[in-house]
């Protein structure tokens, strides 16, 4: 067994932890840490691919600006999380019945004779001063150039959307407009009512005929 | 006017006046639909007798052509079309004659009814359906036809539809002819797959020859004539239509209806379709022995034994009704013998004077205020002499008085069965000749009883109401009395109803002296029936005597009909003008026979307990099993509790939640995948 | 790769789709809330020029370009087309009613018209990473378009479940991808056909990959058993969004289908025929079955169009250029019939109130005979009665199964259509045959009116001369799949 081999495993194994973590663990916080555990290990999995640009923009993005910027948000909404995933233990034995089942289809399948696995090669060598990058922007402007701008369509759909979703007036919001504030004239808020200084009837006989109406 | 256009006239004038009065009677009232009603049948009765003379003068040609197609079916043509021949020209004249007749009568008969107009568009409707049955070139209009006749006769026995034994009575009639259109279905289905392919009767006729031998295997191993299958089925959609026996029991109980029915539909026409159409079917018949025995052993059994059942009812329409089977019987045993045109002749001849017969009862029960009971009556010619003259006319023609129309016809009949050689002969020589005598007693029985004697419905007003109160001629809702006050008087029937009588009276008398040369002595039939006189020779001796009526008749004073005939008039005259104590003496000392007939031999009780009852068993059990258990347990409710039992499956899959979804997806992922690599992963 | 390669033509109208969408997206801002009719009506005039675009540029042939990830040809130009047509009719339905509910916002339109532009490049793609960045366009789009009714708690519950279970079928689509990837060494259509042609591919691991595909694939068409968002994202949705999920994207959906089990994996028919067969059956029964037991219309028409699905299925479970145009034939037939449907179902709705359950059609004949006479030609053309669309469409796809010899599926076919008809004809008999509850008036816009009866119409002219359009089907298949 190769020593790269040797480092998949235990990066799998950690990986595989992680995310069960994330899934049971009490704490969102918590859960939120083993994701970015999970993604580190994943980028470890992406360096073994000698995909370090890769590696290192998932470090920086999920786990250096998403991560973050959700565990403000888990820790400011005081999620009580034991209410969402009521009812988890519950459905856990048919789920993980389900998962093993298909992991070990999975195995059969792949590790069958059929499936041949042994005849993939690996790719060939890179030169070790072969830039990912420079590879990368050179595939993503000129073959992957459609799928690039869709991506890019994407991205400003998510925006249009997410502004849409978000930017609204609430009908119960009490909101102050300071410049009207400021504008404001007395005849604006005040009215003189001349009123009489006569007791006004009350008409009680309408009001039963309303009450049994 | 071309011949096609006028036979169409015939046919559809009195079914434009049904329509009219049948949907649009509730805004031309009473008068304007019975005016519109005669006016149609009028017109076809006019035309028909132009037709009829046609035919006598040798003026009109055969007339056979479609008309209109209706559908085509695999290559298989249904259509409507006319054959107009003799035989055809006939019945035209019968039906519309009598049709006309009847529907004058109604305007008097059914004067009070509230369902006047919707009568009058029976009726029509009734002649349209007659007209078609009788016109019809193939076998798929005379079954329309014989169905339509069917239907106007349910509607029109159940037509007091308030009355439950009307009900019941139309009810059975519908269910005892379903019997016969089941044999008659078959017969004609037999025809199709057999006799060429086609439904025409031309075809079927010149192909039937070449079948003669052919047999056919319907039970694996036993080998049938095709003829005699075909032949025996289309017979037993006779026996229903005809009321044969066993197929009988749904006449008697038709007189529910009104009486202008019980004549026009009962007696005179509609009941005789099946003698028309195995008349029809001559030279199919004409080829099998077997069949003509079976129709001779039926039709001599009803000639015999439904007379005797005329000898005990007190109903009047009822002794009417059970002299129309008989002589049914008569025309059956005539067909039996291959002596089809005098089984034609006896049509026409009974058709009139039945229908005077049914019409006189009519008057009677108007005049006896819709008393039916013939022991209430007596005395009645003083009161009534228009309907006492024409129903003594009528009863002497029933019975055969020579020169009497019926005589000619029964006289035919009886000399063509004595000289058939069909192994059925003796027995049907014994019952017609004892049906003369049978004929004559409860034929003079009901004159005596209604028209001589005592005038009972003084004495008997007391006990009257006790009669058999349920077949009397009015709407239960209606609050008019039955039967006579204590001061009343039997009155004479209103011109509309006498005028019917009266014209009915004149061939009831006179045709067959004048028809009976022509009909069966000579060649009016001609190419139209056909009778094979070297097998069957009963026909022979007929024709021989029919040359001269005059003759026939002298001749007939020397025979042993006419003193049977005499003998029991003369015994009816003795037992309930001289002697009544001894019918009841009688009664009495034979009372075993009497309730064996008073019960019509049991027939309903045996089609009831094993029937009625066996059929409804049968259909509680489909119904049980098949319906509630198979069809709505399993089918319909079953395929409902499917339907939710998987929408409850499926709605307890749809939780809502997106683990379950999700889990559902992934399970589908799974099951997907172990489909596809079962051998990978079993191994 | 030069500038020369680079051959922009194909994909003309997706570039000024999304030019105009830009525009669009932009101008609406300086527009008031009182002149939203502007932006409407530039999204109509956007659609009317890409179609004049898709019909000028027409070729009777594929081409190729983008580096083999953009194909142009007649089957994506019919379905573009229709899907141009389809989404101007959804505009012109819902804005009544997206007005009464205060959706008639910028968003609207360009989510829409950013939906539309997803479908087109999913129709188009002819690479598997432009493919789903194509369903992920659409996909995202729709998302936030259910989610834009804010204040519905059922919609944002709609859009949530849509959202999670399509990015877990995505992702079974990918995973499958990347078996598909591995087997055979590329991404492009063709080029991975060419591979599974040569018999160099890895069989085992084409299948492995094939089964998450086709669960991706079911997912979006809403085939059982991936169809369980369906009814809970068509009924938890403002009617409006749900005649935007059932409309465009069916056809969209279908293409993208063709594209990749058709053109890229065609080799593998027999396995995948397999596999739809299941989910054919599956999805007729349980779709019209379940169908039966709902009193909402909204959620009745879902699981219609579960058992839809299952119909055109059939079509491609014929594996022929037979079955494919009448799967084709059969999705534009189901689209226009959704589209009267749920036009009505609007056209039904005002402020404030839902027509959404069975019970509010009670009456309708009643009420308005003509709109009762619309639904009815709608429900009729989804029951498949002649001489109505529907029937022809059903007709095709169950006579292409029979020709290749799978009588029994189209026995199921017929008797699970039969099935169908009960919930149809309830309706029918609801409108015509109940009493009226609901007096309200129905206000109907002119346009939306006139637009309505057409569609409504076109139907019974489909249903009586069908032949154009299934010319048309047939050609478009011949002259777009090459396998063929």
């Amino acid at each position: 067994m190769s020593f790269q081999a040797v480092v998949f495993y235990v990066l799998s194994l950690i990986l595989i932890v992680a995310a069960f973590r994330v899934v049971t663990a009490k704490n969102p916080v918590h859960a939120a840490l083993y994701l970015v555990l999970a993604f580190f290990t994943a980028s470890g999995h992406w360096l073994l691919l000698q995909a370090e640009f890769l590696a290192i923009a998932l470090v920086l993005v999920y786990v250096g600006a998403v991560m973050v910027l959700f565990l403000f948000v888990v820790m400011m909404l005081d999620i009580n999380i034991e209410k969402l995933r009521e009812g988890f233990w519950q459905n856990f034995p048919l789920a993980g019945t389900v998962a093993l089942v298909m992991v070990a289809e999975m195995l059969l399948i792949l590790s069958s004779p059929e499936a041949n696995l042994a005849g993939f090669q690996a790719g060939p060598a890179v030169a070790a001063d072969a830039s990912n990058v420079r590879e990368l922007g050179r595939q993503l402007y000129t073959v992957y150039l459609l799928p690039f701008e869709a991506a890019a369509v994407v991205l400003l759909v998510a925006m249009v959307a997410a502004i849409g979703i978000t930017m609204r007036k609430r009908a119960d919001s009490k909101y102050i407009n300071p410049a009207e504030q400021v504008r404001v004239r007395r005849n604006d808020r005040v009215r003189v009512v001349q009123v009489q200084a006569v007791k006004p009837e009350v008409d009680t006989a309408s009001d039963t005929n309303e009450q049994q109406a | 006017m071309d011949m096609k256009s006028l036979y169409l006239l015939i046919a559809l004038s009195p079914l434009v006046g049904s329509v009219i009065a049948g949907l649009f009677g509730w805004a031309i009232g009473r008068r304007a639909a019975h005016v519109v009603t005669i006016l149609g049948v009028a017109v076809s009765a006019v035309l028909s007798i132009g037709v009829l003379k046609g035919f006598l003068d040798g003026s009109t040609q055969v007339f056979n052509a479609p008309v209109y197609t209706w559908l085509t079916v695999g290559g298989f043509e249904f259509s409507v079309g006319f054959l107009v021949d003799s035989l055809t020209a006939m019945m035209l004249v019968v039906v519309t004659s009598v049709s006309l007749m009847v529907h004058i009568y109604t305007i008097g008969y059914m004067h009070e009814d509230p369902g006047y107009q919707r009568f009058f568009s029976y009726i029509s409707l009734f002649t349209f359906s007659m007209l078609m049955l009788v016109m019809s070139n193939n076998f798929i209009q005379l079954f329309f036809g014989w169905e339509a006749v069917g239907l106007v006769s349910y509607l029109l026995i159940g037509f007091w539809f308030k009355r439950p034994t009307a009900i019941f009575a139309n009810l059975k009639a519908f269910l005892v002819n379903r019997v016969g259109d089941f044999g008659f279905l078959l017969g004609i289905g037999l025809v199709l797959a057999y006799f060429g392919g086609s439904l025409n009767y031309s075809d079927v006729f010149a192909a039937a020859p070449a079948l003669a031998s052919k047999t056919i295997q319907i039970i694996p191993g036993v080998e049938w004539s095709l003829l005699t299958v075909t032949c025996i089925l289309l017979f037993i959609g006779a026996m229903g239509k005809s009321a044969q026996f066993p197929l009988h029991v749904w006449l008697p109980d038709s007189m529910e209806g009104p009486t202008p029915i019980s004549a026009l539909i009962h007696a005179a026409t509609m009941v005789t379709a099946g003698i028309f159409m195995v008349s029809r079917m001559s030279p199919l018949f004409e080829m099998s022995d077997t069949a003509l025995n079976v129709v001779m052993v039926a039709g001599s059994i009803t000639a015999l034994f439904m007379g005797f059942l005329g000898v005990v009812q007190n109903d009047i329409k009822r002794v009417v009704a059970y002299s129309t089977l008989s002589q049914l019987g008569y025309m059956t045993v005539a067909l039996g013998a291959s002596a089809y045109s005098v089984a034609m002749f006896h049509v026409m001849t009974h058709a009139f004077f039945k229908a005077l017969l049914f019409l006189g009862a009519g008057s009677v029960i108007m005049g006896m205020h819709h008393d039916q009971d013939m022991r209430n009556m007596g005395g009645l010619r003083k009161y009534m002499p228009i309907t006492w003259i024409t129903s003594l006319l009528g009863s002497l023609a029933l019975i055969g008085t020579p020169f009497f129309s019926g005589f000619y016809s029964k006289d035919s009949i009886i000399l063509a069965v004595e000289h058939s050689n069909l192994a059925a002969s003796g027995f049907a020589y014994f019952a017609v000749i004892a049906g003369v005598f049978v004929t004559a007693f409860y034929s003079f029985r009901m004159y005596f009883l209604v028209f001589h004697g005592k005038e009972r419905w003084m004495e008997n007003h007391g006990s009257h109401h006790a009669h058999e109160g349920d077949h009397d001629d009015e709407e239960p809702s209606d609050d008019h009395h039955h039967g006579l006050g204590p001061n009343d008087k039997p009155h004479e029937s209103p011109w509309v109803v006498t005028l019917p009588l009266a014209l009915l009276a004149i061939p009831s008398v006179l045709i067959g002296f004048f028809a009976i040369h022509p009909l069966v002595g000579g060649e009016f039939f001609n190419g139209v029936i056909f009778t094979n006189l070297e097998a069957h020779p009963g026909l022979e001796a007929a024709m021989h005597h029919a040359h001269d009526a005059m003759a026939m008749g002298l001749h007939a004073f020397v025979t042993l009909p006419f003193w049977l005939a005499a003998a029991g008039v003369a015994l009816a005259w003795f037992f309930y003008m001289k002697a009544p104590h001894i019918p009841a003496a009688i009664k009495q000392k034979f009372s075993g026979v009497h309730t064996l007939l008073e019960n019509k031999y049991y027939m309903d009780e045996l089609y009831f307990a094993v029937f009625a009852k066996g059929s409804r068993a049968l259909g509680t059990f489909f119904w049980k099993v098949g319906d509630m258990l198979l069809i709505d347990g399993l089918l319909v409710n079953g395929s409902a509790r499917l339907v939710g039992s998987v929408s409850r499956a499926v709605r307890k899959l749809q939780t809502g939640f997106i683990y379950s979804y999700a889990a559902v997806m992934i399970i589908g992922v799974l099951v997907l995948m172990t489909y596809w690599f079962k051998p990978l992963i079993l191994r | 790769m030069n500038w020369a390669d680079l051959n922009l033509m194909p994909a003309l109208p997706e570039m000024f789709l999304l030019g105009a969408l830009s525009v669009i997206l932009i101008l609406d801002l300086f527009i008031s809330d009182a002149k939203r009719g502007i932006t409407y009506a530039l999204s109509l005039l956007t659609l009317l020029v890409c179609a004049v675009t898709q019909v000028s540029t027409f070729e009777p042939f594929a081409t190729v370009t983008l580096s083999g990830m953009f194909v142009d040809d007649p089957l994506s130009d019919i379905v573009k087309v229709a899907m141009y047509g389809v989404t101007a009719l959804v505009l012109v339905y819902t804005r009544q009613y997206v007005k009464d509910r205060g959706l008639f916002k910028g968003e609207y339109f360009t989510l829409t018209l950013f939906a539309l532009l997803g479908m087109n490049l999913m129709v188009s793609a002819s690479n598997f990473v432009s493919l789903y960045m194509g369903l992920e366009l659409l996909s995202l789009s729709l998302y936030s378009l259910i989610a834009l009714q804010r204040e519905s708690g059922r919609a944002i519950e709609a859009a949530m479940k849509y959202f999670v279970l399509g990015a877990l079928a995505s992702g079974l689509l990918l995973y499958g991808v990347s078996m598909v990837y591995g087997a055979t060494g590329s991404l492009e259509l063709a080029k991975v056909a060419q591979a599974i042609a040569s018999g160099s591919a890895n069989q085992t691991l084409l299948v492995f990959g094939l089964v998450f595909i086709v669960a991706g694939l079911a997912f979006k068409l809403g085939a059982v058993p991936f169809h369980m968002w369906v009814p809970d994202v068509y009924q938890g949705s403002s009617t409006a969004m749900t005649l935007m999920i059932g409309a465009a994207p069916k056809l969209a959906a279908f293409v993208f289908v063709i594209r990749i089990l058709v053109q890229g994996l065609g080799e593998m028919v027999a396995d995948w025929q397999g596999m739809l067969v299941i989910l054919a059956v599956l999805s007729m029964a349980i779709g019209n079955l379940t169908a039966i037991a709902q009193t909402n219309l909204k959620r009745m028409l879902a699981y219609s169009t579960i058992s839809h699905m299952g119909f055109l299925l059939l079509g491609l479970i014929a594996g022929n250029a037979e079955g494919y145009s009448a799967a084709l034939f059969y999705v534009i037939v189901y689209v226009l019939t959704s589209l009267a449907g749920f036009g009505i179902l609007l056209g039904l709705s005002r402020a404030g109130f839902e027509c959404e359950t069975l019970d509010d059609l009670k009456g309708l004949n009643g009420r308005n005979s003509w709109y009762a006479l619309l639904m009815l030609l709608a429900l009729f053309s989804m029951a498949g009665i002649p001489p109505l669309a529907g029937f022809y469409a059903k007709f095709a796809v169950i006579q292409a199964i029979v020709n290749v010899n799978l009588l029994w599926l189209a026995i199921v076919a017929v008797l699970m259509s039969l099935i169908g008809a009960f919930y149809y004809l309830r309706a029918v008999k609801v409108m015509y045959f109940d009493d009226v509850q609901d007096h309200s008036p129905i206000t109907m816009s002119g346009d939306m009116k006139l637009v309505l009866s057409l569609n409504a119409v076109a139907l019974l002219v489909l249903g009586a001369m069908p032949e154009r359009l299934i010319a048309m089907c047939v050609e478009a298949m011949k002259q777009s799949l090459v396998v063929l």
